[in-house]
């Protein structure tokens, strides 16, 4: 018993189970307000039905292709200004400040303006999400090559190597390093971007779902809700997690 | 090979060298000593074409692309295997990618490195990333070879292990090696040719000494040479001039006198 309880997972998820438990009993016993706060298996009823209805899989794809889209798109986007930043200091010039600005303020609030400019449809959380994303995608490209090991620089050059040699050994490789290490954050973004999205406008989608789930005080399709998108979430950052892992292997090896 | 002509060097408003001039034969292992902060390892950046020196010539009768470079950090990709780093040169030099890889196998293999292609620089050791950085520069067969204290991260046995096959390496292919060092003994030992530069700031060759000990050498059995003691003494008496403060042996003399 105490050899498996020196597993971290285990214990883990033995402190989850108390914890449900505990919610379950306080809820059964009174101490809390169903109405606010319902138990774990009310939750995981509404959750049950979501799916074996099959009402959920609209939505859930409506976000998805959100996320996605903007993640992609912010990647893209990102990483070709930060190239460009990093290499030509009149786009720095134009462009850091801009970055800075963005990076300050919660980009959320941008929210209500794109769903006047693009309408309530998929362009409108796509956007949302993209500009979450290529912000963060920006500085992860742009401080990759202006961190890059001048050594590595030096040693390339001196050994022949021209600014297509330079740019595939060393500054490519340099920037995978910190884009990976700026994914999960990206992939959290892409997720914000689509629901708020949904939220502040739409006609399906999580965000959709969440806002019908508050209007109508239904607070355990709320609680089923956010179970999902963390899952779904989850199960992004092990997908990159495993992406990081197959590019940067001889970190991992 | 190498001629160095009156080079003066200054970063800003400060003076590094002033007139240093040094001359590298083919075929001979030449050393640079002097003070810290003499600007050894800047007339070699100088050399290397890294550096842009106000006044002096450097004449190389090869082509900057026949000149092999070692530096203290060995510098290696560390998303790139063995292999891959040592072929790097040769890739960037036009070779064909599985030529290349052949060739930087073979290179590893001389270097001691059989079974180790396929490891990332971080895990080697050392000693070992310090011998795929050797056999990077060399597979590209400089016709000279510039090293800037190469070793001088690595403990004693390692070094003297890898400067040991260094040396059966230069004397074998004949190479053409000019090396800064702080070492006076590395440099004796090594060395056809030892140059020493005065203090900074504004240095200069203060002296040029030739080592009469025959080759092949042995490192060990270079220290027992009867003209190795007589010339570290002159080097260290010469170079303790120039730093200005007396000799740690003869300051115990005078204390115990």
């Amino acid at each position: 018993m105490r050899q498996a309880l020196d597993r971290p997972w285990l214990r883990q998820l033995l402190a989850l189970a108390l914890f449900l438990g505990l919610w379950e009993g306080a809820a059964r016993a009174g101490l809390v307000n169903p109405f606010f706060l319902p138990p774990p298996s009310q939750v995981g009823g509404v959750l049950l039905t979501l799916v074996a209805e099959g009402s959920i899989w609209p939505h859930l794809y409506a976000t998805f292709l959100a996320a996605l889209l903007g993640l992609a798109a912010g990647i893209g986007a990102g990483a070709v200004l930060g190239f460009a930043g990093a290499l030509l200091p009149c786009v720095a010039e134009l462009l850091v400040p801009v970055m800075i600005l963005l990076n300050a303020v919660p980009r959320v609030i941008l929210a209500p303006l794109f769903v006047i400019w693009l309408g309530i449809d998929l362009e409108s959380k796509v956007a949302l999400a993209f500009v979450l994303v290529a912000v963060v995608m920006f500085f992860a490209v742009y401080s990759g090559i202006k961190e890059v090991d001048k050594r590595l620089v030096e040693r390339v050059r001196t050994l022949g190597g021209g600014r297509w040699l330079l740019l595939r050994e060393v500054y490519v490789p340099s920037v995978v390093v910190w884009v990976m290490g700026g994914m999960k954050v990206a992939v959290g973004f892409a997720f914000t971007g689509a629901v708020v999205g949904e939220f502040v406008a739409s006609s399906r989608g999580l965000g959709y779902l969440l806002s019908f789930a508050q209007s109508t005080y239904n607070a355990a399709l709320s609680l089923a809700l956010v179970i999902l998108v963390i899952g779904f979430v989850l199960l992004l950052f092990a997908t990159a997690g495993l992406l990081e892992r197959r590019l940067l292997r001889w970190k991992y090896r | 090979m190498l001629r160095v002509s009156r080079v003066t060097l200054s970063y800003g408003d400060e003076p590094v060298l002033e007139g240093a001039s040094i001359k590298v034969e083919a075929g001979q292992f030449t050393s640079l000593v002097g003070p810290s902060g003499s600007g050894k390892s800047s007339l070699l950046r100088v050399i290397m074409g890294l550096q842009r020196p106000e006044a002096g010539l450097i004449d190389l009768a090869a082509g900057r692309e026949e000149v092999g470079i070692l530096f203290q950090d060995d510098a290696l990709l560390p998303w790139r295997t063995a292999r891959e780093n040592v072929a790097l040169g040769l890739r960037a030099r036009g070779a064909e990618k599985r030529k290349a890889g052949e060739e930087a196998l073979s290179w590893l293999r001389r270097m001691g490195l059989a079974g180790f292609e396929d490891r990332y620089p971080r895990e080697l050791s050392g000693g070992q990333r310090k011998r795929v950085a050797i056999a990077q520069v060399l597979a590209l067969r400089p016709s000279l070879l510039l090293m800037d204290e190469p070793f001088a991260s690595l403990d004693a046995i390692v070094r003297h292990r890898l400067t040991q096959d260094l040396l059966g390496l230069v004397e074998r292919e004949r190479l053409t090696v000019l090396l800064v060092t702080h070492d006076l003994e590395e440099a004796i030992v090594l060395s056809d040719t030892v140059y020493l530069l005065s203090q900074g700031p504004r240095a200069s060759v203060r002296e040029c000494y030739h080592v009469p000990i025959p080759r092949p050498r042995d490192l060990l059995q270079a220290r027992a040479h009867p003209a190795f003691g007589p010339l570290l003494s002159r080097l260290w008496q010469d170079l303790s001039e120039e730093v200005g403060e007396p000799e740690p042996a003869a300051e115990l003399l005078r204390q115990e006198a």
